[in-house]
């Protein structure tokens, strides 16, 4: 932790003068601010100081201890609670949050440990990776409003979800696949355990009793298999049936079917093979590539969580007599005035009643620094007012807010997102056409010439031609790179998309957030007056510490000298800071305010000007702070023959500024959601595969528009929910080796399903002749599916090979 | 061989069982965090001074 030089509890730079101090475990650290050191006492309080210790990340700094207050007063509500609190049996009441600021382990121990203190409070969950909490409480002793400030008070924000919520579908869903997935394990051991038996019987004899018993435990595992672990492929199946297509699950569960229905007639008549393992086997592979594929699209989150998130939930609506009133954001209606406090989300879009305010909308509409708002000026729903407080008067509520046309246009660019019909379920498709249509002409054929041999030559024909080859050699090849990719950070949560990476020819960059880190770096400094020279950024800094505007937090960084004490501190809204230093009255911020007025100097509009009662002492001039690993990023991919661009809604400047430093040649600045929409189908049009790379909610219907979408983990959860992949870490550098890693997929797959054709080819006139023994057929199966699993774990081996090499190579160099 | 009509009878019932353990420890959330539970007991910290510091005497450490 960085404790040296930030607040011992959130990590946020300390503001210099007076400096608030909390004592913890007998030892003293610096706080920011009050509501920290409330935090941390509070948490000492109850003896959960370890806390320190274990946690991996610094916490979220608490709201301002009065406002988080007035929002917890809103829940006693009945209109509000309602909502989202259920009746739990006798005399307790349930409710589901998500909480905001869950980052690691100690936080759940932190939020179990603070609630469970509570008295009556008699359950508590918290689920870290779905950042919920559930909690139970008894009516007579405890209330909503209790359990939220316990949890303002340790520093985490909680927002009751609503009840219906409560029956979580992606639980459900985890939770079924789990079973699944056991059951086809246990099936596929135990039916390998007996066949293993059989085909050690049918080299050194086995009596017929035996070999009956044998068969008949195999049918007694691989019915709760077929039966209960394979319903998904059968439900898929029936889907794509239904909506008269022969998607993947289609030659699958015809696979299982067939497979089953012929052992079980074997097993009845006493016929030579049967191939229960093989069924268990299959569905079990099946299965865990499945598995895998919806544990990263779960980690991705979903819409509903990230639209909750954004909208604050209630408001201060302003009565007739001006007093303040607690009300829900689903009360609101046309016309109301509502007061925004500083710090807070507007809930609803509305022209500004108030002289002027800050608000933060880089979520929205790209822009990274608050823009002011005069009085008059529209103010939109899920935007933060940073310098108010605001009055507004309300124009539009609920659906037709632009957050949700945002939402709107993400769910349709969604919808209409070309998907390509994927390869090799057509080919497959077509595959599993041909084979029964050669296994009617087989059983025909043979029937007329030897009714005896018809059953087991018409058997031989399924089974040597399985489509298992073929319905494993897509997803194999597709699971193996998802782990491979997961293992090097790039969560994939539509399979498909490694299909598109592969085939992409324009990069789609976002700006804000994306190429650049969300804070501002000092870039130079001009200082005017030379016997200030050594002093210029010191004197700065010291003024800029008593700020948390960006702009300030910037020049705090970069100085490294001592603090000096300001006296007469003060902030003027939307223009800069004063205050007294060594006597001497400085003034930091735009050029004409620190000049009281009168701008003499030209060429220094950009710059934050420091100066004196005699003139300007520098100008500094900053810019935004380029991700780590953005310029590497950018070179890999221009090296890989891809076009790049930037779509921006910032200002021109800083959009030409930013590309001009990652040498990206075309850019686009003031773009709305759908502009950038536009572009993207402009650039479709053209004949391009377009991957988008975004982190913002401003970027979601881009991204829900690309061929491939790309958000960071460190995104908003709407630009996650409405990505093919993430990127953990925020690496930009990944992105070239993941597309490396997928063009080899490709490659894999092709030969995967060529393999799995020739094979057929090959061996289907000879078991259609009826050359083929069934236990024959049933090896030639089971080898052309283990040829297919073996080719697919080479996905990524190269790209291990050649970083060992590379890391060999450097050292070398060095 | 009669021995396998008491052996694997009595194997399958052993995988019952462990199916419907299984599906117990799905249903009661055993599965639903994988990381969380595995480090709790690292920060349970045994010292009954830390939950209620009156009602026992201040160990030394």
């Amino acid at each position: 932790m960085n404790t040296a030089s930030g607040c011992w509890h959130c990590g946020e730079p300390l503001p210099a003068g007076e400096v608030v101090q909390v004592t913890i475990d007998g030892a003293t650290h610096p706080v920011c601010c009050h509501g920290c050191r409330a935090a941390a006492e509070w948490i000492e309080q109850l003896g959960l100081a370890d806390y320190y210790r274990l946690r991996s990340q610094p916490a979220v700094r608490p709201a301002d201890p009065a406002e988080a207050a007035r929002s917890r007063a809103a829940w006693t509500r009945p209109e509000m609670a309602r909502h989202v609190v259920r009746e739990f049996g006798e005399g307790s009441r349930e409710a589901i949050m998500l909480i905001e600021g869950v980052r690691c382990s100690a936080c759940v121990w932190l939020i179990e440990r603070a609630l469970g203190a509570l008295s009556g409070v008699s359950s508590v969950q918290v689920n870290a990776s779905a950042r919920r909490a559930r909690v139970v409480w008894r009516k007579s002793e405890c209330s909503l409003a209790q359990v939220l400030e316990t949890l303002a008070r340790t520093g985490y924000r909680a927002l009751p979800l609503d009840a219906a919520a409560l029956d979580d579908a992606r639980k459900r869903e985890s939770r079924a696949a789990l079973k699944g997935l056991i059951v086809a394990g246990f099936g596929a051991m135990q039916a390998m355990m007996y066949a293993s038996g059989l085909y050690l019987g049918a080299f050194d004899g086995v009596d017929t009793s035996t070999r009956d018993l044998l068969r008949w435990f195999g049918l007694l595992v691989a019915t709760p298999v077929v039966f209960y672990a394979a319903r998904p492929f059968f439900a898929g199946a029936v889907r794509s049936l239904r909506a008269r297509a022969l998607g993947m699950d289609v030659p699958v569960a015809l696979a299982i079917a067939l497979i089953y229905a012929a052992s079980l007639i074997e097993a009845l008549r006493g016929g030579a093979e049967v191939y229960f393992d093989s069924v268990s086997m299959f569905v079990f592979f099946l299965l865990v590539g499945r598995y895998l594929e919806m544990r990263a699209r779960h980690r991705a989150g979903d819409l509903s969580d990230a639209l909750a998130r954004l909208t604050p939930v209630y408001a201060e609506r302003v009565g007739a007599d001006g007093a303040l009133e607690r009300v829900g954001v689903s009360e609101l209606r046309t016309g109301d005035r509502v007061h925004v406090g500083e710090g807070s989300g507007v809930p609803a879009d509305g022209a500004l009643l108030s002289a002027r305010c800050r608000v933060d909308e880089a979520l929205l509409s790209g822009e990274s620094a608050p823009v002011t708002k005069c009085c008059g000026d529209t103010l939109v729903a899920g935007s933060i007012v940073v310098e108010g407080p605001a009055q507004m008067q309300v124009e539009h509520v609920g659906a037709d807010t632009a957050l949700a046309g945002i939402v709107a246009l993400v769910t349709r660019a969604a919808a209409a997102r070309p998907r390509l019909a994927q390869a090799g379920e057509r080919a497959a498709a077509g595959f599993v056409a041909r084979v029964l249509m050669l296994a009617v002409l087989t059983a025909i054929g043979w029937s007329l010439i030897d009714p005896a041999r018809a059953f087991t030559a018409t058997l031989a024909v399924l089974v040597v031609s399985c489509p298992c080859a073929f319905a494993l050699a897509v997803p194999a090849a597709l699971t193996r790179a998802i782990a491979v990719l997961a293992r090097r950070g790039v969560l994939v949560v539509r399979p498909d998309a490694i299909e598109h990476l592969a085939g992409i020819t324009h990069v789609v960059f976002d700006k804000t957030g994306t190429l650049t880190d969300p804070g501002l770096t000092l870039d130079r400094v001009e200082v005017l007056r030379a016997d200030e020279r050594e002093n210029a950024l010191t004197l700065a800094a010291a003024l800029a510490r008593g700020s948390r505007h960006p702009v300030a937090r910037a020049l705090a960084a970069a100085a490294t000298g001592r603090s000096m004490q300001v006296s007469d501190l003060r902030a003027v809204a939307g223009d800069g800071l004063e205050g007294v230093v060594y006597g001497r009255r400085l003034r930091l911020g735009r050029v004409d305010f620190a000049l009281g007025g009168a701008s003499l100097q030209a060429g220094l509009d950009d710059a934050v000007v420091l100066a004196d009662d005699k003139g300007v002492i520098a100008a500094f001039h900053l810019c935004e702070r380029l991700r780590s690993g953005a310029r590497a990023a950018i070179a890999a991919l221009v090296a890989d023959g891809l076009t790049l661009e930037i779509a921006s809604g910032d200002a021109a400047s800083r959009v030409a500024d930013v590309a001009q430093r990652l040498g990206i040649t075309q850019w686009r600045a003031r773009l709305r959601p759908a502009d950038k929409l536009d572009r993207l189908a402009t650039l479709r049009s053209a004949g391009a595969r377009v991957m988008a790379v975004g982190d913002g909610i401003n970027d979601a219907p881009v991204l829900a528009g690309a061929d491939v979408a790309v958000a960071l983990a460190a995104g908003t959860e709407l630009a996650q929910a409405s990505s093919d992949i993430v990127l953990a870490g925020e690496r930009l550098d990944l992105l070239a080796e993941a597309r490396g890693i997928a063009r080899e997929t490709l490659t894999i797959l092709r030969q995967n399903q060529r393999w799995a054709l020739g094979y057929n080819l090959l061996a289907m006139p000879f078991a259609a002749l009826g050359f083929v023994p069934p236990w024959l057929a049933a090896i030639g199966m089971s080898a052309s599916s283990l040829f297919v699993v073996l080719n697919a774990l080479r996905i990524g081996r190269q790209g291990e090979r050649s970083r060992a090499a590379g890391l060999v190579g450097s050292k070398a160099v060095a | 061989m009669t021995i396998l009509i008491v052996m694997i009878p009595l194997s399958i019932l052993l995988l019952i069982g462990a199916g419907v353990a299984f599906f117990w420890a799905v249903d009661n959330d055993q599965f639903d965090d994988m990381e969380t539970p595995g480090l709790l007991p690292l920060l349970d910290n045994p010292q009954p001074s830390d939950l209620a510091p009156s009602a026992t005497p201040e160990q030394a450490p």
